[in-house]
């Protein structure tokens, strides 16, 4: 791939503009999904493709792909980016200069302990098929399982110099169940994933996995809904999760950032509860958002966002970080070559603290204990709402009956500046991301302690 | 690419398409279909009162699904598509997989039938605008939007037209092609005042042409912003809830389109299982899905299986009549195929997300316009109506499958008391039961607008669970 883009690096379209960025990508998924034990699909998905990001007179981008990769083809795309960086170059202020960075040359292979390139159709089917299996207790009126695997060759060459090649496999498997009973429906589903091979199932097979889900989704059927109003909660690092990344991470994304609310210009000033420490970091390791370099050919570090209550940085591309004249932090990220890099997070994630469990539970008089996730959304300004899929309440220190899920909402800054306790068991999950264009990430996440609106029917 | 190059890499991909189906079906299988599109998009984006970047993005690309004579279904994709080798690969792929693939019984795929003609879904000068009309609109929509009042400002936006073509091959005589334009403008503002931020408010037009009014688009988002100027917090209440078109086509459709989809009433999840001819709703809701509808953002000449497209009644006057349908979904149940096949749906599930549409994704039921019949009042009449209550332009938080429970939070609301609209709400949520809520329909207003996949007016819904933040 290097010497399909690489020339274009030297041609007369790359001297028109001031930073020339070519991708190229390889990428190849395999879906496997089984619905209540029948094959319901099994595809796969081969692609490839180039990209040519340009900036004109050093404030314009302009970005341009195709998945052909004839000389002409990629050529003209190149040409195509140009032209439209320049077609509002001459309405746009003057902005801080991207600054110039030392060329990156590196080859980058994400380790797997039992690679999926070694393991042959057959066997792939047997996850979801095994996961299924695993879910069909009584009650049960549906239940799907999706394994995917994807595995992605990117190639990065720049007009400074830099040279990337990064080859890494991800691995999925989600398990949504359906429990009925009468005209009652309740819902659970859990996701696994990581940056590595087969060796994600050793911990936990696909079967127990479909089995825990299937069996909570019954249990949910005798459960009553939540109640509604705000309460101490104590928040799963399931969804613990999903408010520190919708919530807290995207208001800490620097595009975002700018547009004002949320953290606004808060820098070096406390925003939320001293408990609380945050970071993004592109190594580590087995996280879905494992990317040693990002797609400006930035190298990944731990950027320590918040630092016991004090916001310390937001994540940047190049474009931001001149505008607030700091570093680039590696979180420019395309969801594949067909689209321009936009900020993301990596593996976004909390610093453990000092509780564990039962002593959180121990101080609530009355409040719930919040599981599992629904996805959610929120706002350059931190207001949130996002579903939880079941809740235990928790009375005078101890853990109680069960209830069904609902949703949570409410502004996260203000929620964060709440929190009293912070877990001393952090778990890895696999996430997801869908601003403007999608993506897969990763969260490093306790349990906190905190409190906030519940959106149910019950009383 | 240039235009002349992109035609041809398309001749080129149907017709080589159109060879490896026959091939397939020589080497054995019983039933091959290639679905294959194409596409040009040109997209402007907004970010801060600026053009952000500018991006031209072409995508080509082809699926094979393709059966065994015991019904064993395999499917593959690819968007290398510059040599026969890399199609006739996919193909022989897809095979492989059928054959090691457990049979699905109720695989089926649409035999030939005539489509009608949509006038207005394809329009040459869209295909072919210049980038530096698209920065205008661009522009224009930010300057609308700002000029209403000096605290507001354009925080995101885009201006996009995408040339699509699309084309399927089976092996029951359908052979079909289709050209359409898609042209998208968006802008979102906020407004500051007191240090504090209102809630994002947004409006788009989603058009075959690009004949585009930003200055309405952008002034009417200016004028939303200013009226959630100074919010108060709300106490819990039950009450009289008027949706906006917007909250209705998200939450509310997203909870209909689950219990219509064909699969879900396969699977067994649709509430409506073994419904059709009872009431389900208030008599006051009338639903078709309408594929025919004249320029309609959603509208098709044949679904992406080639099944002619139609419109159905799903609901009338509050009684089911039909399911929404795919060749498959239609085969198991023994009922009409509704020509509901999508591949394009915008599908929450993170691993259709992560594979893409188009070529990439096989078809799924998904209505066309789901069209929910207007009213004959305006909008301000339903809400002189409500003795307490709210006017609930947007929602944010997703539906809950199969329960159909809605607990969202207000993104952009108004208290509402003795018929007046008394201020915007700050906080709080409304949380239900969507299919209760659609039998406690009192009325339907005549302010339909279009979204990507529905037609629907404002609706207003009695006894609504409302959470204060107070």
């Amino acid at each position: 791939m290097f010497e399909i883009i690489e020339k274009n690096l030297k041609s007369k379209e790359a001297s028109r503009a001031s930073l020339v960025q070519l991708r190229g990508q390889k990428r190849t998924m395999t879906l496997c999904t089984v619905l209540n034990g029948v094959l319901e699909s099994f595809s796969q998905i081969d692609l490839s493709g180039v990209s040519a990001r340009t900036l004109v007179q050093s404030k314009s981008w302009g970005f341009s792909s195709t998945n052909r990769l004839k000389k002409e083809n990629v050529e003209q795309t190149l040409k195509t980016a140009v032209v439209l960086a320049s077609a509002s170059a001459k309405n746009k202020p003057k902005e801080a200069k991207v600054k110039e960075l030392p060329a990156q040359v590196a080859t980058i292979k994400a380790d797997a302990k039992k690679p999926f390139e070694k393991a042959s159709l057959e066997d792939i089917k047997e996850i979801p098929f095994d996961a299924c299996q695993g879910a069909m207790e009584a009650e049960v009126a549906s239940a799907k399982a999706t394994f995917l695997a994807v595995q992605d060759q990117k190639w990065f060459a720049s007009s400074e110099g830099s040279r990337i090649y990064q080859k890494l496999t991800c691995l999925l498997l989600f398990v949504d169940v359906i429990a009925k009973r009468g005209s009652l429906y309740c819902p659970a589903s859990e996701n696994l994933g990581h940056t590595g091979g087969l060796e994600l199932f050793d911990m936990t097979p696909p079967a127990s996995l479909g089995k825990e889900v299937a069996e909570r989704a019954v249990k949910l059927l005798s459960a009553k809904p939540p109640p509604s109003g705000k309460f101490q909660v104590i928040l799963h690092p399931t969804i613990c999760a999903t408010l520190l990344h919708e919530a807290i991470g995207h208001p800490l994304e620097a595009d975002l950032a700018m547009e004002g609310g949320g953290f606004g210009d808060y820098v070096d000033k406390p925003v939320m509860s001293k408990l609380v420490t945050i970071y993004d970091d592109g190594m580590v390791e087995r996280g879905l958002g494992y990317l040693p370099y990002d797609d400006e050919g930035i190298k990944s570090s731990r950027t320590f966002l918040v630092k016991n209550g004090v916001l310390k940085s937001f994540m940047h591309d190049r474009t931001s970080a001149a505008a607030m004249n700091v570093l680039p932090t590696g979180n420019a990220h395309a969801w594949d070559y067909s689209v321009e890099p936009l900020i993301r997070q990596t593996n976004i994630g909390i610093e453990k603290g000092d509780f564990d469990e039962k002593e959180m539970i121990e101080d609530i008089k009355e409040g719930l204990f919040i599981q599992g996730t629904f996805g959610g959304q929120a706002d350059a300004s931190a207001d949130f709402t996002f579903g939880f899929q079941n809740a235990y309440w928790i009375r005078h220190g101890k853990l109680e009956e069960m209830t069904r899920g609902a949703n949570l909402s409410g502004n996260a800054i203000s929620v964060f500046k709440t929190v009293d306790a912070v877990s001393k068991n952090v778990v890895l999950r696999p996430g997801a991301c869908g601003k403007g264009q999608f993506a897969i990430q990763g969260r490093v996440v306790p349990a906190v302690r905190c409190e906030i609106l519940v959106g149910g029917a019950g009383s | 690419m240039s235009l002349a190059h992109f035609e041809e890499g398309w001749q080129f991909l149907g017709d080589t398409a159109r060879k490896v189906v026959r091939q397939l079906e020589r080497k054995g299988a019983s039933a091959v279909e290639a679905f294959f599109s194409a596409s040009r998009t040109t997209e402007v984006t907004i970010r801060n009162s600026q053009v952000l970047t500018e991006n031209a993005i072409e995508d080509m690309g082809v699926g094979f699904r393709v059966a065994t004579v015991d019904n064993r279904v395999g499917f593959a994709c690819t968007n290398i598509v510059g040599n026969e080798k890399a199609l006739i690969e996919t193909g022989e792929k897809a095979f492989s997989i059928a054959k090691l693939s457990p049979s699905t019984p109720h695989f089926a795929l649409p035999a030939n039938e005539k489509s009608p003609y949509v006038d207005g879904l394809f329009d040459k000068e869209a295909a072919n605008v210049a980038v530096t009309e698209f920065v205008d609109v661009a522009y224009r929509l930010i300057h609308s939007v700002e000029d209403i009042d000096r605290r507001i400002k354009a925080k995101d936006g885009r201006v996009s037209c995408s040339y699509s073509k699309k084309g399927i091959v089976n092996s029951f005589g359908v052979d079909k092609e289709a050209d359409e334009t898609y042209v998208f403008a968006y802008v979102l503002g906020t407004g500051m005042q007191n240090g504090e931020v209102t809630p994002s408010c947004y409006d788009f037009e989603l058009k075959r042409n690009f004949k585009l009014n930003p200055e309405d688009v952008g002034a009417k988002v200016g004028e939303m912003v200013v009226a959630q100027f100074n919010p108060k917090p709300i106490e819990s209440f039950e009450g009289t809830v008027v949706f906006e078109p917007e909250a209705v086509s998200y939450q509310i459709c997203d909870a209909l389109i689950h219990a219509l989809k064909g699969e879900n009433v396969v699977a067994r999840n649709s509430p409506w299982v073994g419904k059709i001819g009872s009431a389900v709703t208030s008599e006051k809701l009338t639903i078709v899905d309408d594929g025919v509808l004249e320029k309609g953002f959603g509208s098709r000449n044949f679904d992406d299986e080639g099944h002619p497209s139609q419109k159905t009644v799903l609901i009338s006057n509050g009684k089911l009549e039909s399911f929404l349908h795919h060749a498959a979904t239609a085969n198991k149940l023994k009922m009409k195929n509704t020509g509901n096949a999508s591949r394009f749906n915008a599908s929450f599930e993170m691993a259709k997300q992560i594979i893409g549409n188009g070529y990439k994704a096989k078809p799924e039921v998904y209505p066309s316009n789901l069209t929910i019949r207007a009213g004959k009042k305006d909008q301000s009449q339903l809400v002189s109506k409500i003795k307490k209550g709210l006017l609930v332009g947007s929602m944010a938080g997703f539906v809950q499958a199969g329960s159909g429970l809605i607990s969202a939070q207000l993104v952009r609301a108004h208290y509402v008391e003795n018929g007046q609209v008394k201020y915007p709400v700050k906080g709080g949520m409304v949380t239900g039961i969507a299919f209760d809520w659609l039998n406690q329909i009192s009325d339907l207003a005549n302010d339909s607008k279009q979204f990507q996949n529905s037609v629907v007016p404002s609706i207003c819904v009695e006894n609504v669970k409302v959470i204060g933040s107070r």
